[in-house]
Formats: structure tokens, C-alpha cells, sequence
């Protein structure tokens, strides 16, 4: 018991200085380490307030204003919860913020749960927006699919099940400088399938 | 180097690490790109396989438009 104990301390002490080096940096006033944070956490931040705002000009708006709000509290920011679940609640104040204002004028998203979400498709997404994500999501899949076992393991159980590398390395019985090479191989895989589908993007990526 | 994006998106950087990891990232346009390449192949895995279709580029040129500053005594979460 008193191991399991320790490993969920060290578990949530890990989730809370994930980022810590880069939240320092932008402290600091370094740009580049806040649009990495940025570039990193803004898809899932975005379906976050998707459930409350139902317009994607809307939701890219709240999604703005939550980076700025951000970054302009930044000094704020302590360390005590990880840094996505600060920018999180950020968010949630932003969408709640926007509804107040725009109360009567617009219509709101029913607050989902994410199954039954389909992320990033909101009553103004074009088709061809539409069609990229489903082409995104089949690439992959696809690549998932023809990726050698160890390596599609590694993957899943970092962006999926939530583990960290330690962890891995405990799970797979490897040492973590596997899992990290594994992990990158991994990624490195699907990043060479998928620049055929994001191609003619690329000019719009950070 | 990508070795070190993938190591630096998952936070898995040594802390000394980090800055000339950002420094390599942030001065060479295809590293940018397997940055993001990366997370999106991980939120794709997650059920979220949405392009960034600009959408980071457009919050980096609006808080730049608004001259946004980090302002010591700001609580976003007050806000």
C-alpha cells in the first residue's frame, strides 16, 4: 500500500513540475517557451471551451483571450497545480466571461462530456475543416496501425493512458532511454505520414 | 535534435535542457513543425485530431497586437 501511495505522490508531483522549466522561462519573459505552452495545451483548451461556446469564431476568440489572460498572470502562477490545470480553470473563467457578456445574442453549447464530442466541429466549422480532421484521424490510425508493437506500446501508453516515462519503463521492464527513443520513433512515424495530409498548411503552423 | 523536441514537448528535459532545446526550436522552422507535428499525433491518439489551421499563429499576432504583458499583481484566476 505504502508503495502504491508513494507512486501516486511521485505521479502527481511529476504532473505538477511537467512544464516547470518553460513556465519559468516565460516567467522570465521569454516568448518562445510561452508559445511552446501555447503550441502544446491549445487543441485540448480548445475543446474545453467548446463546451460551452458553440460558434468556432467564438471559441477561437475565448481560446485567445485565455492565452492572454495567461500570460499576463503568469507572475501569478506558483507551481501549486500543474500548469494546464491553472490554464484550464483560466479558460473555464474566459468561456463563463464571454457567456455573461454575450448573454441573449448567441447560442450556447449544451455542456457535453467528451463522448459524444466530435472536437473541433462546431456550427461554423467549414466541411474542409471537417474533412482535414477526419483525414488527420485516419493517418493516424493508419500509422498506428502498420507501427512496429513496441514502439505503438510506448506511444499509447504516454498520450493515452497518461503514464509517465518512469512508469513506462517500469511497465515494459526497459530502461527509460528506451522508452524515450521508442516514444520519439514512434511519433516520428506518424509525423512523416501526416505532412502529406497537412501539407499545403505547413506556411500556417507555428 | 528531434529526439530532443519529442523529450521537450512531454517535459522530459533535464531542466538545463530546456532553454537551448527552445533556442534550436525557435530558430529552425522544421523543428517548429515536428513540435507540433508531435502534439497533434498525441491529441489525434486522444479524439482530437484538429489542425491548428493558423489558430496558434493568430493568438501569438493578437497578443502581440495588444501588447500583452505579463503585469505582476494580475490573477487571471480573480479575472
Amino acid at each position: 500500500m505504502q508503495s502504491v501511495e508513494r507512486a501516486y505522490a511521485e505521479k502527481r508531483m511529476a504532473e505538477k513540475e511537467a512544464d516547470a522549466e518553460l513556465v519559468r522561462l516565460a516567467q522570465r519573459g521569454d516568448e518562445r517557451a510561452f508559445q511552446a505552452l501555447v503550441v502544446k495545451y491549445q487543441r485540448r483548451i480548445a475543446r474545453h471551451v467548446a463546451r460551452y461556446v458553440k460558434r468556432a469564431n467564438d471559441v477561437e476568440e475565448v481560446v485567445q483571450d485565455a492565452f492572454m489572460r495567461a500570460y499576463r498572470g503568469l507572475a501569478s502562477y506558483r507551481g501549486d497545480a500543474s500548469f494546464y490545470s491553472w490554464l484550464y480553470r483560466i479558460a473555464s473563467n474566459a468561456a463563463f466571461s464571454f457567456l455573461k457578456k454575450n448573454a441573449g445574442e448567441m447560442p450556447v453549447a449544451d455542456e457535453r462530456s467528451d463522448e459524444g464530442f466530435e472536437p473541433g466541429v462546431t456550427d461554423e466549422q467549414t466541411p474542409e475543416r471537417v474533412l482535414l480532421a477526419r483525414q488527420i484521424g485516419e493517418a493516424v490510425e493508419r500509422a498506428m496501425a502498420r507501427l512496429q508493437p513496441e514502439l505503438a506500446e510506448a506511444l499509447v501508453l504516454f498520450e493515452v493512458e497518461g503514464k509517465s516515462y518512469k512508469e513506462i519503463a517500469e511497465m515494459l521492464g526497459t530502461p527509460i532511454g528506451t522508452v524515450r527513443t521508442r516514444i520519439f520513433r514512434a511519433r516520428e512515424f506518424i509525423a512523416r505520414r501526416l505532412e502529406p495530409v497537412l501539407g499545403p498548411a505547413r506556411d500556417r503552423r507555428w | 535534435m528531434s529526439l530532443r523536441v519529442s523529450l521537450l514537448l512531454d517535459a522530459e528535459l533535464e531542466t538545463a535542457e530546456v532553454k537551448p532545446a527552445l533556442d534550436e526550436v525557435a530558430s529552425d522552422a522544421g523543428l517548429r513543425d515536428r513540435y507540433t507535428l508531435y502534439g497533434l499525433a498525441g491529441d489525434a491518439l486522444r479524439g482530437n485530431p484538429t489542425p491548428d489551421d493558423g489558430f496558434s499563429i493568430r493568438i501569438f499576432e493578437r497578443m502581440k497586437r495588444e501588447g500583452v504583458k505579463i503585469e505582476p499583481g494580475y490573477d487571471p484566476l480573480k479575472d
